[in-house]
């Protein structure tokens, strides 16, 4: 609940006339004012503090969003312990909870991975096969949710969220494309899509009410290829064959914008995802395209002033 | 006389300086276009409509397309166009473009390598991988889709319909429409001929069911072959028996 994202859904779920208290757990402090919600300060790993929490608060609804983004706020290994760390506690202490009816978990379509001859644009019902690290991160999440469900025989539904994309929220991406030069590949420059933070939190409310039992691609309408985006963003392109990736990824690391390999992946393979099923069952439609989510990421300043509210000199 | 000079200069242009100025407006035109090329737009499934455009363009200096029976083709919902193709003549690329253009709608074909540089090319033009998960989502999401029986040596006859691929029309309930594409190696007319949709006289529960769409297929393609009366060239050669034309 301390991120961008769980902020956000924290605040939505606030709104909501079915829900009644809400609690949250989250290593660093919400990034807004939230009115009615309870929350805990515990740093992954605390696993005792985390499961005396959520078994004494005794939810019926948990939404799991608690995923670490390699090279987004954490390297890779970090973010898988921290990763793992998060959802052993919190799915084994909420497995734990008598009223406990649905579980909302955070995934990615990273989980269907793009090896040659995947499917373009994959459906829920194309099998997993993760090829990248993130997506092998969700795909050992969504095992361990639906595992908890059928042993309590509660629903399990996953978001497969596009990569995030929004002010203030930490991406590999988005930091990679505001970089004044950007690399791209020549030979493949593949479309791919993203999510706006916001329509991804509203997923997030969207699934928690409608109890979902299913995974859902949660992607923004359109697609874009990186050329494309850094000509919208006025960057310099720099276009590799393939040898050179390395390098780029080096010069990338020094200038603050780690390469992680699922973004290489991506910007190698493409990454689309269909998203006709969480229209169908929750009404999902998202207000941002994958080109106006771009266009914002070059429009959000790269550091924002606040006036101080009172002069006190 | 310095004067005057600067007035010839006003009114003869030298050579040299005309063939800079145009190299010059090459360059920047040049330069313009690839901007607009890298800031188009693709769609959900990769498909860049000003890049089709442009190929659309670009086709009419060697082939003249015309398309008939474009009715049959719905104006919403997805359907599958299974295409006759004579090797080496990109029949359903110039018949997924051809048909795209008549009906004002982004038609897909199936047919492409996933493999740099040609898969994302072929991608931007509106191909998709021949993997029946990949057809059945894009006709569920209501897209127009053109498959291509397997190749033959002439216009004669149609290849083989796969019938794994037909199945994602049945699995995704849309139309199967037969099209029979006509083009000669030295001619410029090109025709796409679309027909009816498949309907079979049994509803079978099984695998049958495509197997047999797959056969009816071939078979109605092959009639409206034997309609459009093969291939012509407008010139006594067509009064020859077995004329060669028709085998090319």
């Amino acid at each position: 609940m301390g991120g961008e994202l769980g902020s956000r859904v924290a605040s939505l779920l606030e709104d909501e006339s079915w829900v009644g208290s809400i609690e949250g757990i989250d290593a660093d402090p919400p990034r807004c004012r939230l009115r009615r919600t309870v929350f805990h300060r515990i740093v992954p790993g605390q696993h005792d503090r985390t499961v005396k929490v959520i078994t004494d608060f005794n939810p019926h609804v948990v939404v799991h969003i608690a995923v670490w983004e390699p090279h987004a706020r954490a390297g890779t290994a970090t973010a898988r312990s921290l990763t793992d760390d998060a959802a052993t506690s919190i799915l084994g202490a909420a497995a734990e909870c008598s009223a406990l009816e649905s579980i909302i978990v955070r995934s990615g379509i990273e989980i269907y991975g793009r090896e040659r001859g995947s499917v373009t644009r994959p459906s829920e019902q194309v099998a997993s096969n993760p090829t990248s690290e993130y997506g092998r991160m969700v795909a050992c999440i969504e095992q361990t949710a639906d595992a908890i469900g059928k042993r309590i025989g509660v629903s399990v539904g996953s978001l497969r969220l596009a990569t995030v994309l929004g002010p203030h929220v930490p991406s590999a991406l988005g930091r990679l494309l505001r970089l004044p030069a950007v690399p791209f590949s020549l030979l493949a420059d593949p479309p791919f899509t993203v999510i706006h933070q916001h329509d991804a939190a509203e997923a997030f409310v969207s699934a928690a009410r409608a109890r979902i039992d299913q995974p859902l691609n949660i992607v923004a309408p359109g697609a874009i290829t990186a050329l494309q985006a850094i000509r919208r963003g006025k960057r310099i392109p720099i276009p590799l064959l393939g040898p050179e990736w390395v390098a780029a990824r080096r010069l990338s690391f020094l200038a603050g914008a780690p390469l992680p390999d699922h973004v290489q992946e991506m910007l190698h393979r493409g990454r689309l995802a269909d998203n006709a099923k969480a229209r169908d069952l929750i009404g999902f439609a998202p207000q941002l395209t994958t080109g106006d989510v771009i266009d914002q990421l070059y429009r959000w300043p790269s550091v924002v002033r606040t006036p101080a509210v009172r002069a006190v000199a | 006389m310095n004067g005057t000079a600067h007035r010839l200069a006003d009114v003869i242009t030298m050579p040299a300086r005309n063939a800079g100025t145009q190299a010059a407006s090459a360059a920047t035109g040049t330069v313009r276009q690839l901007r607009n090329w890298t800031t188009n737009e693709v769609d959900d499934w990769g498909r860049d409509d000003a890049f089709v455009r442009r190929i659309w363009s670009l086709s009419h200096l060697r082939w003249s397309t015309s398309v008939g029976g474009a009715e049959h083709v719905p104006k919403r919902t997805g359907a599958l166009i299974v295409v006759n193709a004579r090797r080496f003549a990109l029949a359903p690329v110039f018949a997924a473009i051809a048909i795209g253009a008549t009906v004002n709608r982004p038609v897909r074909f199936v047919g492409r390598p996933d493999i740099a540089p040609l898969g994302p090319i072929m991608q931007r033009l509106g191909a998709l991988l021949p993997v029946e998960a990949e057809l059945e989502s894009a006709l569920r999401a209501g897209e127009l889709i053109v498959l291509g029986a397997s190749h033959t040596r002439t216009n004669l006859h149609s290849g083989v319909v796969d019938h794994q691929l037909v199945g994602s029309a049945v699995a995704a309930q849309v139309r199967v429409l037969p099209a029979a594409t006509m083009s000669v190696s030295l001619q410029r007319n090109a025709r796409v001929e679309i027909g009816g949709p498949i309907r079979l006289r049994h509803k079978r529960r099984g695998p049958l069911e495509e197997l047999e769409i797959a056969d009816r297929l071939r078979a109605d393609i092959n009639a409206v072959l034997d309609e459009m009366g093969g291939t012509m060239t407008g010139t006594p050669i067509d009064w020859l028996p077995n004329s060669w034309v028709a085998r090319v």
